[in-house]
C-alpha cells in the first residue's frame, strides 16, 4: 500500500511542474498591459514605466518564471495588481469559502445522487428507473448559472425566504454554523448540486445495474442469501468506482463554481477569479488557478489511493 | 406525527426569529457599491470616483473639500482642513494656507502643517520613508502644479507651484490626509494601516474584509458638528454585477445600491423603492479627432452631427435617467455660460449644414468611431452608440464602429488619435469626470497635453483656446475665474468641439427607510445627514 | 477501461453500422432529439432564407416586448431586436462554439491517442504526460483560465474549449488503442507484412472509432453549456453578436420586466443540451458501448 502511494506521489511531481508552467504561460498569452486597469487613466509614460519595473514586468520571460517559481516555493505568490494585497492571502481565504460551498453542495448531491442511482439500478427498466434517469439527465443538461438566476428571483426577490448574495450577514470572516449564516449557503449550494446529483445518480445506476446482472449475484441468490445481503455485496463492489467519481466531482465543484459564485456574489475562488479576469489582475488569476489546479491534483491522488485501498485489484493494474 | 408537527412549528418560529435578527438594527445603512473591491483605505483611494465617494470623503478630509450639502446648487469648494488660502500678491507661484485648529485624527493625534508635508511626501517624494507607490499612483497625477511645500508654523503651510496656477485649490481637493502617528503605530507598514486606517473624516473605518465589506462608524469628535453622522453604522459591500445588486436590494440585504440597471427601475419603484438622482459633473461624449484628414475638422460636420441626435428619445433607453446634453458641462453648471450654438435635435438644420459641407444622400460621409461594450461610468454604451449610429445616418453620416474592451480602450485613449493602434478611428466614446477646471476643460484640449504625452486625445490645438486656458490658470479671484471658465465653455459649445450627447444623473436606488439623504451635484456624497426609519 | 472490451466485441464489420442505425431508429427518445437538433441546426444554417427580421437591427421604442406581441412572435430584447430572429441566428454561433471544439478535440485528441497507444514507449510517455498536466485542471476552470487570459472573442473561445476537451478524448483513444494493439489479429496483420499505417487505418481505427466517437458525443452537452457560460461571464462571444449565453447575460436585468423573455435563451441552451445528452445515450446503447 505504502509503495503504491509513493509511486503515485512521484508521478504527481512532473504533473505539478507542468501545471506551474501552464499557469505561468497563462499570463504570457494574455494580450494588453496588465497594469492598465490600476493606473489612473491619465498616468504619464514615466509613471507607467516605474510601475512596470515595480511589478517586475520589465524582465525577460525565463527570468520572470524562475523568480516566480522561486518565490512560489517559499510560499510567496506575489501581489495582486488591483488590490496590492499578497495573492496567497487573497487566494487561501477565497478557496476556504469555495470549499465550504463545494462541501455543502457535495453533502446535498452525493447522498441524493447515490440514493436515486441505486433505486434506478435496482429497479432497472421500471417506471421508477425511467423517472430517475430522466431527472438525472435533466440535472446534467441544465445550465446551472441560469438556474441560479431563476432561484434568486423566486426565493429571494419574490418570496423573500433566502438571501440572494454573500456569505453570511457579516461577510465570510465571522462565519458561524447557525441558520442566520447557513441560509446564505442554501441557494448557491442547491444550484451547484444539480449537476453532480445527475452525474452521481447515472454512475451509481450503471454500477448497480451491471453488478446486479453479473453471475455472482445470481450465485449469491442461489446460495440462499437474503435480499439485504446481496445488496450489501453489490454496494461494496460499487463503492470503489462511485468513490472515484465523487472525488472527481468534488474537485469539479471547487473549480467549477465560478459561474455560480458570480451569480450569488459568493466570496470564493471563482468570484476572485472573475474579478481577476475583468481587472486583468494577472498575478491573482495565475495564483488562483494554480492553487485550484494543485488542489485538484491532490484530490485525484487521494481518490486513487483510496480506491486502491478499497479495491486491491486496482493496485495491480 | 404530533411531534413532527410541533417540531416543524418550532423550526418555523426559529426561522422567523432569526430572520428578524438578520434584519438591520436601527441606524445601520448598507450600501451595494459597483466596485468589485473595497477601495484602498490608506488615504489616497483607488477605484475612481467611487473610491473617494465611499472611503475618501468619509474617512478622510482634504485641505479643501467639496460642498456636498446642496441638491439644487452646483457643488463648489469649501474650507476643509485649511480654513483660508491665498496666493502671494507678488509671487504668483507661492500660496499660503491657514490650517484648521484643533482637528484630531481618529487615533487621537493632532493635525498640523507638518502632517500635510508628510502626506505630500507620501505621494511625491520617492525617497521619503512613508512614500507609498499605491497611493502615489492615485494621487501624484492630480497635483501636477505642486513644486514644493513647507510648514511655516504649526498651522501655516506654504506651497509653491512650477508656474502660476489658479487651479491649485481644485487640485488639492483630490488629496486625502492620513495620520502620521497611526502609520508609525502600525510599524510604518501601509498594509497594516490599510486594516486600521486613521483620518480626520466624519467616519472611522471599524472593520474591513477585502472584497466583501467595510464597516464605518461615526467619529464623534469630528471638527464640523453639522457633519457628525447620525447613523450607528455605514456598511459598504462591493457588488459589481448589476443584477446581483438589484436582487440584494429587493431581497432586503442592502438598503441602497449604486447605479441600478435602468430596466430594473420600474420594478423597484413598484416595490416601494426610491430612486434618487441628480445632475453632476459627468459627461458622456464622443471625443473627436482633429488630426489632419479627420472629417471632424469641418465645423459644419461637427454641428450637423450635434443637431442630428434626438437626445430626449435616447432617454427612453435609460429609463429617463439622463440629462440631454446642451453643452459640454451639464446645464445648470456654474460654468455653463451662454453659448450661441444649441445642440438640439434639428434634422433639417443638420442636413442643410451637411449639404453646405458638400455631402448629401448620395454622397455620404463615412466615419470610424471607437467604442467599448462596457466601462466605468459608460452608462449603456452599446445601445446608446447604436442609437447615435442610427441618428447620424439620417444626416448622411455613416458610422463604422471599432469595438474594443474597456482596458484596451483606456490604452487607445492614452495613445491618442494619431496613433496607429486606433486604426484611423476619428472619435472615441469616453466618459469624463469634469468636476474642476483641469479635468473639465484643460486636459482635453490643451496644446501641451497632446496625446500620448497628455490626455488631449484628438490633437486639438487652438491659439484662442490656449489663451483662455492661460487665463484660467492666472485668474486668482474665484469669481473672475468662473467668468473665464464660462467663456471657455461657450467656445467649447459654439465650436462644437465634441459630440455632446448626455450627462449621467448618478441614479441610486434605496429603501424608503433611508431618510435625510441629499444628493449633491457632485461625484462625492455626504452620508452624515442620513437616518434609517424603523 | 470498459470501452476497451466492448470495442473489441464490436469488431468493425460491414453490417455493424447498419445494425446501429436500425437500433437507433427504434429508439423513440433519441429520434425525437435527433429531429429537434436537426431543426435547430437547419434553422441556424438556413436562417438568412427564413424571412426573419434583422437580428442586429433594433428599435428603441420596441424594447422588451413580451412574447406574442404583434409583429414579434417571441418578443424583443433590450435593444428592441426581434427575439425569434436572435434566437435562431444565435443558434449559429452557440451551436458552432458548442460543437466545434468537440469535433476538433475528436480529431486531434483521437489522433494523439491512437499514436500514443499504437507506438507506445517514449512517444506514449510524452503525449500522455502532457495530457496529464491538462487533465490536472477541472474543465470549467481551464476553459475560464484560458479564455480569461486571452480575452473575449469567438476564436479565443474555440481555442480554449478545444484545449479543454483534447485531454479526455486522448485518454480514451489511448486506452482503447493500446487494448486493441495487443490483440492477436493485429499481430497477425503485422506479421503478414502490412505497414504500420495500414494496420492503424484498417484495424485500429476501425475498432477505436466507435467508443471514442460515443465518448465525444457525450462531451457535446458539457461543451455547449460551457461555451454559453463563457459568453454569459463576458469572456466568450462579444456583443452585438447573437449568442444564447450572451443573450442570457444581457437580458438578465429584464427579468423583472419580462421574466419569460429573459428565460428564453436559457431554455434554448437547456433544451439543446438535453437533446445532445439523450441522443448520446441513445447512440451509446445502439452501439452497444456500456457506461
Amino acid at each position: 500500500m505504502l509503495s503504491y502511494f509513493l509511486r503515485r506521489l512521484i508521478l504527481v511531481l512532473p504533473v505539478a511542474f507542468g501545471v506551474s508552467v501552464v499557469c505561468f504561460a497563462l499570463v504570457q498569452i494574455a494580450p494588453g498591459d496588465p497594469l492598465t486597469a490600476i493606473m489612473p487613466v491619465d498616468a504619464t509614460a514615466e509613471q507607467q514605466a516605474a510601475m512596470r519595473a515595480a511589478y517586475g514586468l520589465d524582465k525577460p520571460l525565463p527570468v520572470q518564471y524562475l523568480i516566480w517559481i522561486g518565490n512560489l516555493l517559499q510560499g510567496e505568490m506575489g501581489r495582486s495588481i488591483a488590490s496590492g494585497r499578497p495573492v496567497a492571502d487573497e487566494v487561501f481565504g477565497a478557496v476556504g469559502n469555495s470549499l465550504l460551498l463545494a462541501a455543502a453542495a457535495a453533502v446535498i448531491a452525493f447522498p441524493i445522487g447515490t440514493f436515486l442511482g441505486f433505486l434506478a439500478g435496482y429497479f432497472r427498466d421500471t417506471i421508477l428507473d425511467r423517472l430517475i434517469t430522466a431527472l438525472s439527465i435533466t440535472g446534467v443538461s441544465v445550465p446551472n448559472y441560469w438556474l441560479g438566476i431563476v432561484l434568486v428571483i423566486i426565493f429571494s426577490v419574490n418570496l423573500g425566504w433566502l438571501p440572494s448574495m454573500g456569505a453570511g450577514p457579516g461577510g465570510s470572516q465571522d462565519w458561524q454554523w447557525d441558520w442566520a449564516h447557513m441560509r446564505h449557503l442554501v441557494l448557491p449550494a442547491v444550484t451547484l448540486a444539480v449537476v453532480p446529483i445527475g452525474i452521481v445518480a447515472r454512475t451509481v445506476r450503471a454500477l448497480a445495474g451491471d453488478i446486479l446482472s453479473m453471475d455472482f449475484v445470481t450465485a449469491l441468490y442461489a446460495k440462499g442469501l437474503s435480499r439485504g445481503d446481496v445488496l450489501r455485496h453489490v454496494a461494496r463492489n460499487a463503492a470503489a468506482t462511485a468513490l472515484s467519481v465523487m472525488g472527481l466531482q468534488l474537485g469539479y465543484l471547487l473549480g467549477g463554481s465560478i459561474l455560480i459564485e458570480t451569480v450569488f456574489n459568493w466570496p470564493g475562488s471563482g468570484f476572485l477569479l472573475s474579478n481577476a479576469i475583468f481587472q486583468r489582475d494577472l498575478p491573482l488569476l495565475q495564483g488562483t488557478i494554480l492553487i485550484l489546479a494543485m488542489f485538484f491534483v491532490g484530490m485525484n491522488l487521494i481518490v486513487d489511493v483510496a480506491q486502491a485501498a478499497i479495491d486491491p485489484r486496482i493496485k495491480r493494474s | 406525527m404530533l411531534h413532527l408537527r410541533k417540531g416543524l412549528a418550532a423550526l418555523a418560529l426559529s426561522v422567523a426569529m432569526l430572520g428578524a435578527q438578520g434584519a438591520a438594527a436601527q441606524g445601520t445603512l448598507r450600501i451595494g457599491m459597483t466596485a468589485s473591491d473595497i477601495p484602498l483605505t490608506t488615504g489616497q483611494t483607488d477605484q475612481g470616483g467611487e473610491g473617494l465617494r465611499f472611503i475618501g470623503y468619509t474617512v478622510y478630509d482634504a485641505l479643501i473639500n467639496w460642498d456636498l450639502t446642496s441638491a439644487d446648487q452646483p457643488s463648489v469648494l469649501v474650507p476643509g482642513l485649511a480654513t483660508e488660502w491665498a496666493v502671494d500678491a507678488e509671487d504668483k507661484t507661492k500660496w499660503v494656507f491657514t490650517l484648521r485648529d484643533g482637528v484630531t485624527f481618529h487615533d487621537g493625534s493632532t493635525f498640523n502643517a507638518e502632517n500635510v508635508v508628510w502626506n505630500l511626501d507620501k505621494l511625491l517624494d520617492e525617497g521619503s520613508e512613508q512614500y507609498d507607490p499605491r497611493q502615489s499612483a492615485q494621487g501624484k497625477s492630480r497635483i501636477p502644479a505642486i513644486a514644493g511645500y513647507r510648514a511655516i508654523d504649526d498651522l501655516t503651510l506654504e506651497i509653491t507651484t512650477t508656474e502660476p496656477d489658479a487651479t491649485l485649490p481644485y487640485q488639492l481637493a483630490w488629496i486625502m490626509m492620513s495620520s502620521k502617528a497611526n502609520w508609525e503605530a502600525q510599524d510604518k507598514d501601509w498594509e497594516k494601516v490599510a486594516q486600521h486606517p486613521s483620518g480626520t473624516g466624519p467616519w472611522k473605518l471599524e472593520t474591513f474584509v477585502p472584497r466583501e465589506r467595510a464597516e464605518l462608524v461615526p467619529f464623534a469628535e469630528y471638527w464640523d458638528d453639522t457633519r457628525v453622522p447620525k447613523l450607528d453604522k455605514l456598511v459598504l459591500i462591493p457588488l459589481p454585477e448589476s443584477n446581483a445588486r438589484s436582487a440584494a436590494l429587493m431581497s432586503g440585504q442592502v438598503d441602497w445600491i449604486e447605479a441600478p440597471a435602468p430596466d430594473t427601475i420600474p420594478a423597484m419603484q413598484g416595490n416601494g423603492f426610491v430612486i434618487s438622482s441628480n445632475a453632476y459633473p459627468h459627461n458622456w461624449t464622443w471625443h473627436l479627432s482633429r488630426v489632419e484628414g479627420s472629417p471632424w475638422n469641418d465645423i459644419r460636420v461637427r454641428k450637423a452631427a450635434n443637431l442630428a441626435i434626438d437626445r430626449e428619445a435616447m432617454g427612453a433607453l435609460l429609463g429617463g435617467l439622463m440629462i440631454p446634453a446642451e453643452g459640454f458641462v451639464p446645464p445648470g453648471s456654474q460654468w455653463f455660460g451662454e453659448p450661441d450654438f444649441k445642440p438640439t435635435y434639428d434634422l433639417e438644420a443638420a442636413q442643410a449644414l451637411m449639404t453646405e459641407a458638400g455631402f448629401g444622400p448620395d454622397n455620404r460621409l463615412k466615419v470610424k468611431a471607437l467604442i467599448s461594450p462596457s466601462g466605468s461610468g459608460q452608462m449603456l454604451p452599446l445601445p446608446m452608440n447604436e442609437y447615435i449610429q442610427q441618428s447620424l445616418a439620417q444626416a448622411w453620416i455613416d458610422v463604422e464602429f471599432m469595438v474594443v474592451e474597456w482596458n484596451q480602450m483606456i490604452n487607445l485613449w492614452r495613445a491618442g488619435a494619431a496613433d496607429p493602434s486606433v486604426e484611423g478611428s476619428q472619435s472615441i466614446n469616453f466618459t469624463y469626470f469634469i468636476q474642476d477646471p483641469f479635468t473639465g476643460f484643460i486636459r482635453h484640449l490643451d496644446c501641451d497635453l497632446v496625446a500620448p504625452n497628455g490626455t488631449n486625445w484628438g490633437h486639438y490645438c487652438d491659439d484662442e483656446m490656449k489663451d483662455l486656458f492661460e487665463e484660467i490658470k492666472t485668474t486668482f479671484d474665484p469669481a473672475a475665474q468662473d467668468e473665464v471658465l464660462r467663456r471657455t465653455h461657450e467656445k467649447f459649445v459654439d465650436d462644437a468641439l465634441f459630440l455632446m450627447v448626455t450627462h449621467d444623473v448618478a441614479p441610486r436606488a434605496m429603501s424608503p427607510k433611508v431618510q435625510g439623504f441629499v444628493q449633491p451635484q457632485n461625484w462625492y456624497l455626504n452620508f452624515s445627514s442620513i437616518t434609517m426609519a424603523e | 477501461m470498459a470501452q476497451t472490451e466492448t470495442a473489441i466485441a464490436a469488431t468493425a464489420h460491414r453490417g455493424y453500422w447498419s445494425a446501429v442505425l436500425s437500433r437507433l431508429r427504434r429508439d423513440k427518445v433519441a429520434m425525437t432529439c435527433l429531429v429537434i437538433l436537426g431543426l435547430l441546426v437547419g434553422s441556424a444554417v438556413f436562417a438568412p432564407w427564413l424571412g426573419l427580421a434583422d437580428p442586429y437591427q433594433g428599435s428603441m421604442i420596441a424594447r422588451l416586448k413580451p412574447p406574442g406581441a404583434p409583429g414579434y412572435p417571441l418578443g424583443t430584447d433590450e435593444q428592441g431586436r426581434d427575439m425569434l430572429a436572435r434566437l435562431i441566428y444565435g443558434g449559429r454561433l452557440t451551436l458552432f462554439i458548442g460543437l466545434m471544439p468537440v469535433v476538433m478535440a475528436f480529431f486531434i485528441g483521437g489522433a494523439l491517442g491512437v499514436v500514443a497507444g499504437y507506438v507506445g514507449g517514449i512517444t506514449n510517455t510524452i503525449i500522455m504526460r502532457v495530457v496529464d498536466v491538462f487533465f490536472a485542471f477541472p474543465s470549467v476552470l481551464l476553459a475560464i483560465a484560458i479564455s480569461g487570459a486571452l480575452g473575449a472573442g469567438i476564436v479565443n473561445s474555440l481555442v480554449s474549449l478545444t484545449i479543454v476537451f483534447i485531454p479526455p478524448v486522448t485518454r480514451v483513444a489511448e486506452a482503447v488503442t493500446s487494448g486493441v494493439r495487443q490483440l492477436d489479429y493485429i499481430d497477425a496483420a503485422r506479421a503478414s507484412g502490412a505497414s504500420a499505417l495500414t494496420v492503424i487505418r484498417v484495424h485500429v481505427i476501425g475498432n477505436v472509432l466507435s467508443p471514442v466517437f460515443v465518448y465525444a458525443t457525450s462531451l457535446t452537452s458539457v461543451c455547449m453549456i460551457l461555451a454559453a457560460g463563457l459568453s454569459f461571464l463576458g469572456i466568450g462571444v462579444r456583443p452585438p453578436e447573437p449568442e444564447w449565453g450572451l443573450m442570457l447575460n444581457t437580458l438578465r436585468s429584464a427579468i423583472y420586466v419580462n421574466p419569460w423573455l429573459a428565460a428564453l435563451p436559457g431554455v434554448m441552451i437547456f433544451a439543446t443540451s438535453l437533446c445532445l445528452n439523450l441522443l448520446s445515450d441513445g447512440l451509446r446503447s445502439a452501439m452497444n458501448v456500456r457506461d
